[in-house]
């Protein structure tokens, strides 16, 4: 690995990521700021059969999740048949009253997915966490990818690698699949969203425009684009990257500014396309995930290829009594945060700290999930001219249309605190490319 | 693309404006600093009167430092750069990320000139980028539309500078010929009463600078 031509140009690709501005939002001391994401130019490798395998278990998965969706909120069939128990899902913030009885165009909820994934040391892949609301992170690989194959060609001639390239494509289709009649579009929340270069890189590279909830208004129940000069175009599909709760303030949050009011009546309606539907975070409710293996025996009738990390529910009695006897080994993960936040390992907690912690566990069981620590396998990053081994996992993107499809590549992110798990961007992560041989 | 924001036209002709205004008054404060250099000497009121701006600057070493670098100075060209930035990022799917990459760069120049001791150096590289930007702004951008509203705006800053700063006859005749034939390119609202006033100043001589540079300000209906 050492010798690949690329790892020579890495200053050269960080340079050129700066020239383009591939930068990620953060706040701190309640002040915006931009960083660059710190690349690393080793990559990770997925031999073609290792992601042949993978291909298989995400889409099985990303197919029983979207089944799921459909079922919660029309027919409820897996909790009749007492798959999982009802107040997983009521009691979850990510289940919304008002997708209620909603089929989306195509009966696509999840056009999206954002797996997360790990190489344990023993050789499995396990499954961290599903992300189908907004999940961001592809834009990062593809044009690192671009740069890296500028600043090293040689190593692409030497290697077969797939093109990573073509995720606009793949996902400018999922958009032209579900439209509705009209543009499609990218909306965003403004710059000042931590993920704003993925928004406007995205809609470059899918060349449809970026828009933000001013240049939209829904009038006679369909939505429109307005132009400068006042003229309305019809909008068929809409890539939000907006969370449901402020996507219509007429329908969910009252206070947002940022979302269009009505938006959600005319996509109940079946007039508009929102690409991911509203709802899905009942998917992604870590509490659900424990039950995703359930979910692809019963809609599917097949055995899940790819493994949960053992997962307790403290709300089941035996779970949180075996959670009590075992807190130091586990790692407990509050359901309603992401990107890295509220997660604590119960070997690094101070007397009082677990105290207070196991408190609010029995006071508050639904709120918590606690799963086995995962020796994953460590990847190695270039410090300086040394290479370090450092944690790191692994984000799939399964993009639906007509099918489920897996992106040849991926985003893996590393801790670069080498005594630490966590490697979101937010946490002070980088990320590398991910390469699936073509051979 | 076809279909264009009010947000982004807007966008679009202050892009044009602030990249133009740190072009110009870069090179402007390029001449005035080398007669700054020995202590006490240069008129940086002078400079600060023929802009227009506030003479916030207590000596001549704290307008060789404030005057380019100091963002919180709306008028510094920090600030100018910064506000030209705010507008490209947000346009990178209308201009291309090659062409958005020329504001960063320039960007990246001013970071450096502030912590060299040889700013000039590195101011260099900002005008060299900004040239760049304008360059690829005609060789990238295919709408164009979007490519006149960004000159629309470079133009119009370069008029009312040009006032401030008394140029000549020739260079302003030339700026305000350019704006009149680029200005109906495009499908941005201006008023034309404003534009046929400035054709009647321009033959005039000597110039009224100051009836110029009021009658630049209202030229758009933005």
């Amino acid at each position: 690995m050492k010798n690949i031509d690329l790892l020579k140009r890495t200053d050269t690709v960080n340079e050129l990521l700066a020239r383009y501005g591939v930068k990620f939002g953060i706040y701190k001391n309640h002040t915006f700021k931009e960083q660059l994401f710190p690349f690393d130019a080793i990559p990770r490798i997925i031999q073609k059969d290792e992601f042949a395998y993978l291909e298989r278990g995400l889409k099985q998965r990303v197919k029983a999740l979207n089944l799921f969706l459909t079922d919660i909120y029309n027919e409820k069939q897996i909790l009749k048949d007492q798959i999982i128990p009802e107040e997983f899902i009521y009691a979850s913030s990510g289940y919304l009253i008002q997708c209620e009885n909603i089929h989306p165009p195509k009966d696509v909820f999840s056009h999206i997915s954002g797996i997360d994934l790990v190489l344990g040391k023993d050789g499995n892949w396990y499954i961290l966490e599903d992300n189908l609301r907004v999940p961001s992170g592809a834009s990062y690989p593809m044009i690192a990818r671009e740069l890296c194959r500028r600043s090293s060609p040689q190593t692409f001639h030497d290697y077969p690698i797939e093109d990573n390239r073509n995720y606009a494509q793949i996902l400018k289709h999922a958009l032209d699949y579900v439209n509705t009649g009209g543009l499609s579009v990218v909306l965003t929340p403004g710059r000042y969203n931590a993920a704003y270069f993925e928004h406007s890189y995205l809609a470059e590279c899918m060349k449809v425009p970026l828009v933000s909830n001013t240049d939209l208004v829904v009038e006679n129940d369909h939505l429109y684009f307005v132009d400068y000069s006042g003229k309305k175009e019809q909008v068929g599909a809409v890539y939000r990257r907006i969370s449901d709760e402020y996507l219509d303030p007429m329908n969910f949050n009252k206070e947002s500014v940022i979302g269009i009011p009505h938006i959600f009546d005319i996509f109940r309606k079946g007039n508009v396309a929102l690409l991911n539907a509203p709802g899905n975070g009942i998917a992604d409710d870590k509490g659900i995930y424990y039950f995703v293996p359930r979910m692809i025996r019963y809609y599917l009738g097949e055995e899940p290829i790819l493994s949960n990390a053992p997962t307790y529910l403290p709300f089941y009695e035996d779970d949180r009594n075996y959670v009590l006897e075992n807190f130091d080994k586990l790692v407990l993960k509050d359901v309603a945060e992401a990107g890295g936040y509220g997660v604590v390992f119960g070997n690094t907690m101070t007397k009082k700290q677990k105290e207070d912690f196991i408190a609010l566990l029995k006071r508050e069981p639904r709120r918590f999930i606690a799963q086995e620590v995962i020796d994953f396998c460590d990847i190695d990053i270039l410090e300086g001219n040394e290479l370090v081994p450092r944690k790191a996992d692994l984000r799939a993107f399964v993009v639906s249309a007509e099918e489920p499809v897996v992106w040849k590549s991926g985003l893996t992110r590393f801790s670069r605190n080498p005594d630490s798990f966590i490697v979101n961007s937010s946490q002070g992560g980088g990320f590398k490319d991910t390469w699936v041989l073509s051979r | 693309m076809g279909v264009k924001s009010i947000e982004n036209t807007d966008r679009l002709y202050w892009l044009g404006r602030y990249s133009e205004r740190v072009y110009t008054t870069l090179k402007l404060f390029g001449m005035s600093y080398d007669t700054m250099l020995e202590e006490g000497a240069g008129d940086y009121d002078a400079f600060c009167r023929s802009l227009d701006i506030p003479n916030i600057y207590t000596s001549s070493e704290d307008f060789l430092r404030s005057y380019p670098f100091c963002e919180e100075d709306t008028n510094s060209i920090a600030s100018n750069l910064k506000r030209a930035y705010d507008n490209a990022i947000e346009l990178r799917e209308e201009i291309g990320s090659e062409t958005l990459a020329y504001i960063q760069l320039a960007c990246y120049g001013m970071q450096s000139a502030r912590v060299s001791k040889a700013p000039m150096i590195e101011f260099q590289k900002v005008i060299d980028n900004i040239l760049a930007f304008w360059g690829i702004v005609d060789d990238w951008i295919e709408d164009e539309n979007t490519r006149n509203i960004i000159k629309i705006g470079k133009r119009v800053e370069r008029i009312d500078l040009y006032g401030r700063l008394h140029a000549g006859y020739e260079s302003m005749r030339r700026e305000i010929c350019r704006l009149t034939g680029r200005i109906d390119r495009c499908n941005i609202h201006y008023r034309k009463d404003v534009l046929d006033r400035l054709n009647k100043l321009i033959q005039e001589k000597p110039l009224n600078y100051p009836e110029i540079v009021k009658e630049i300000e209202q030229i758009l209906e933005v």
